[in-house]
C-alpha cells in the first residue's frame, strides 16, 4: 500500500524552508498568533467559498483575526495556519492549504513588499538556493508585455486572459504592482491604483499583500457589494464580521500579506503539484 | 433541451460542440486567480479536422454536449487507404480514412472490437482497446552479454507497428502492447 505521502526529503526542505520563514519573522519581532481555524464571519469575498463546520464556518484565511489582534496594540503579527477553500482543486489547489500572514503598522505594502523578499530569500537560503532580486512589474504592463494587449475593463475578461497569456509567463520571481483601484479586494486605494501587490513566481501566484483600509465606513461598503455579487452569482452571502469593522482605523497605517507556503515550497523544492509537498488527509 | 456540460463536469474525453463542430477534450485544468474568478484551462480536439484548440471556461459557464455516440464495431480489411470496420449489431459496414485512424493502424489485429465515435452518423474517431496481443514477426537478435536491465530494441509486430522490446523478446514470441502509449508491457505464453 502507498503511504501517499510527499517524499522524505521534500517534507525535511518543508520544514527547514518554513522554520526560516518563521525565524525571520521573529528576528524582526513579529509574534506568533494563533489564528481561530473555526470563525463565525469567513473572509467575506466574491470568490471564495469557504466550508460550513460546526454552525460555523473553516477560515479561508486568519486575515480577520490577526487584524483585530493588531488594532488590540499587538504592532507585529503572523500566522501559519491550514486554510481551507471549497471548490478549489488541481495542481495548483488544494481545499486545505498552508497560509503564512503577518502584518505589521507604520508601513504599507511598500514595507511588507521587503518583507516577503527577505523572507522568501531566508526560506531559499535555508534550502542552500540564493534568489535573483525579485523583478518589479506593473499590473497593465504584465498584460501588455505577455499579453500584446492593455486589460481588458471587464474584470471577468481581465481574469482570463491574465491566468491564459500573463500567469504562466511570470516565471522569474516578480511583484505585480499597481492593481487598479477597482481590483482592490480589501487594499486601501489612492487615485487610480489600489495599494497592494501580488507575487508570482514560475507561472504561480504565491502571495497577495495590501496596504490596509483604515475607514470602517468602506470595509462594510467592500463587504456589502462582495455580499450582492454572491447573491447575484446565486451563492449564500457571508454574515459580516462587526469586530473587524470595529477593529479598522483603531490602528495606524498598517500593511499585511498572504503567502500560501505550500506553493512557495513547490518552488523551492521545484514540485508541479501540490500533493507533492504537503501531507494531505 | 440539449445536454449541457458545467465545468465540475469537464474530464478528458468528454465529446462537445463548439461553434457548431465537435471537439473531445483532451486536457483540462482548474486556475483561479487568489482574488478573482475560478476558470477551466482545457484543450480541445477537433474531432473533424483534428486541430486542437485552447479554450477558457468561467466556472458557471457551460458547454453543449455533442452528440456523439461510441459504437463497437469489428476490423474488417483495409486497401492501405481506407480502413473497413463493420458494426456488430447492424452489419453495416463503415469506412475509415488513414488519417482519423491517427496511428491506430498500426495495432489492428485480425477481428479486433474497437470503439468508433460516431457524430451525424459519421465516424469521427477510432479508439482501440487499451492492451493487445500480437506476434513479433521480426526482432533484432539480442546482443549476447548485455545486461543491462532498461536495454532495449526494435521489434515488428504482425500488425505492422515498430516498437521497443526487452533485449531478451524474439521473433515469433507474443506479445502484449499498451496501444496507448505504444509500449511493450510482457510475453504471452502461448504454450
Amino acid at each position: 500500500m502507498g503511504l501517499d505521502v510527499p517524499a522524505p526529503e521534500i517534507l525535511r526542505a518543508r520544514a527547514d524552508a518554513l522554520r526560516a520563514a518563521r525565524g525571520w519573522l521573529w528576528d524582526q519581532g513579529f509574534i506568533e498568533i494563533e489564528a481561530p481555524a473555526l470563525v463565525r464571519s469567513p473572509a467575506l469575498e466574491e470568490h471564495l467559498e469557504a466550508l460550513p463546520a460546526g454552525g460555523a464556518f473553516l477560515h479561508t484565511s486568519p486575515e480577520f483575526a490577526l487584524k483585530r489582534v493588531l488594532a488590540s496594540g499587538l504592532g507585529r503579527v503572523f500566522a501559519i495556519t491550514p486554510c481551507f477553500r471549497g471548490e478549489e482543486w488541481g495542481p495548483n489547489h488544494s481545499v486545505e492549504f498552508t497560509m503564512l500572514e503577518w502584518y505589521r503598522i507604520g508601513t504599507g505594502h511598500e514595507g511588507i513588499l521587503e518583507d516577503c523578499e527577505a523572507l522568501v530569500g531566508a526560506a531559499a537560503a535555508a534550502l542552500g538556493q540564493r534568489l535573483p532580486p525579485f523583478e518589479r512589474l506593473a499590473y497593465a504592463e504584465a498584460f501588455r508585455r505577455h499579453a500584446g494587449a492593455e486589460p481588458p475593463e471587464d474584470p471577468v475578461e481581465a481574469d482570463r486572459l491574465w491566468v491564459n497569456d500573463v500567469e504562466p509567463r511570470l516565471l522569474a520571481p516578480t511583484f505585480i504592482l499597481d492593481y487598479p483601484a477597482d481590483r482592490c479586494a480589501f487594499a486601501s486605494v489612492r487615485g487610480a491604483y489600489a495599494e497592494r501587490f501580488e507575487l508570482y513566481w514560475g507561472g504561480l501566484e504565491l502571495a497577495n499583500a495590501f496596504t490596509e483600509l483604515l475607514s470602517p465606513d468602506e470595509l462594510r461598503a467592500r463587504f456589502a457589494h462582495n455580499n450582492a455579487a454572491r447573491i447575484a452569482a446565486g451563492r449564500a452571502p457571508y454574515p459580516v464580521d462587526e469586530r473587524l469593522v470595529r477593529a479598522i482605523g483603531q490602528h495606524p497605517r498598517a500593511g499585511g500579506i498572504a503567502l500560501g507556503v505550500d506553493r512557495l515550497i513547490m518552488r523551492l523544492v521545484g514540485a508541479s503539484d501540490i500533493r507533492d509537498v504537503r501531507v494531505l488527509g | 433541451m440539449a445536454n449541457v456540460y458545467e465545468t465540475s463536469d469537464f474530464r478528458n474525453g468528454l465529446k462537445v460542440l463548439v461553434d457548431g463542430q465537435p471537439f473531445s477534450m483532451i486536457y483540462f485544468q482548474f486556475v483561479k486567480p487568489g482574488k478573482g474568478t475560478a476558470f477551466t484551462r482545457t484543450k480541445l480536439k477537433n474531432l473533424l479536422s483534428g486541430n486542437v484548440i485552447e479554450r477558457t471556461y468561467r466556472t458557471g459557464e457551460t458547454l453543449e454536449a455533442a452528440d456523439c455516440e461510441d459504437v463497437e464495431m469489428q476490423y474488417t480489411w483495409n486497401d492501405g487507404e481506407t480502413y473497413y470496420f463493420q458494426n456488430t449489431e447492424t452489419f453495416d459496414e463503415v469506412p475509415v480514412s488513414k488519417q482519423m485512424m491517427d496511428g491506430a493502424e498500426d495495432f489492428l489485429t485480425d477481428d479486433i472490437i474497437v470503439n468508433i465515435t460516431m457524430f451525424n452518423a459519421r465516424p469521427v474517431a477510432v479508439s482501440l482497446p487499451n492492451f493487445i496481443e500480437a506476434k513479433i514477426t521480426y526482432a533484432e537478435p539480442g546482443a549476447k552479454g548485455n545486461t543491462a536491465t532498461n536495454a532495449t530494441k526494435s521489434a515488428t509486430l504482425s500488425t505492422g507497428a515498430t516498437i521497443q522490446v526487452p533485449l531478451f523478446v524474439e521473433t515469433d514470441e507474443v506479445i502484449r502492447v499498451d496501444t496507448r502509449t505504444r509500449e511493450y508491457v510482457s510475453r504471452v505464453n502461448t504454450k
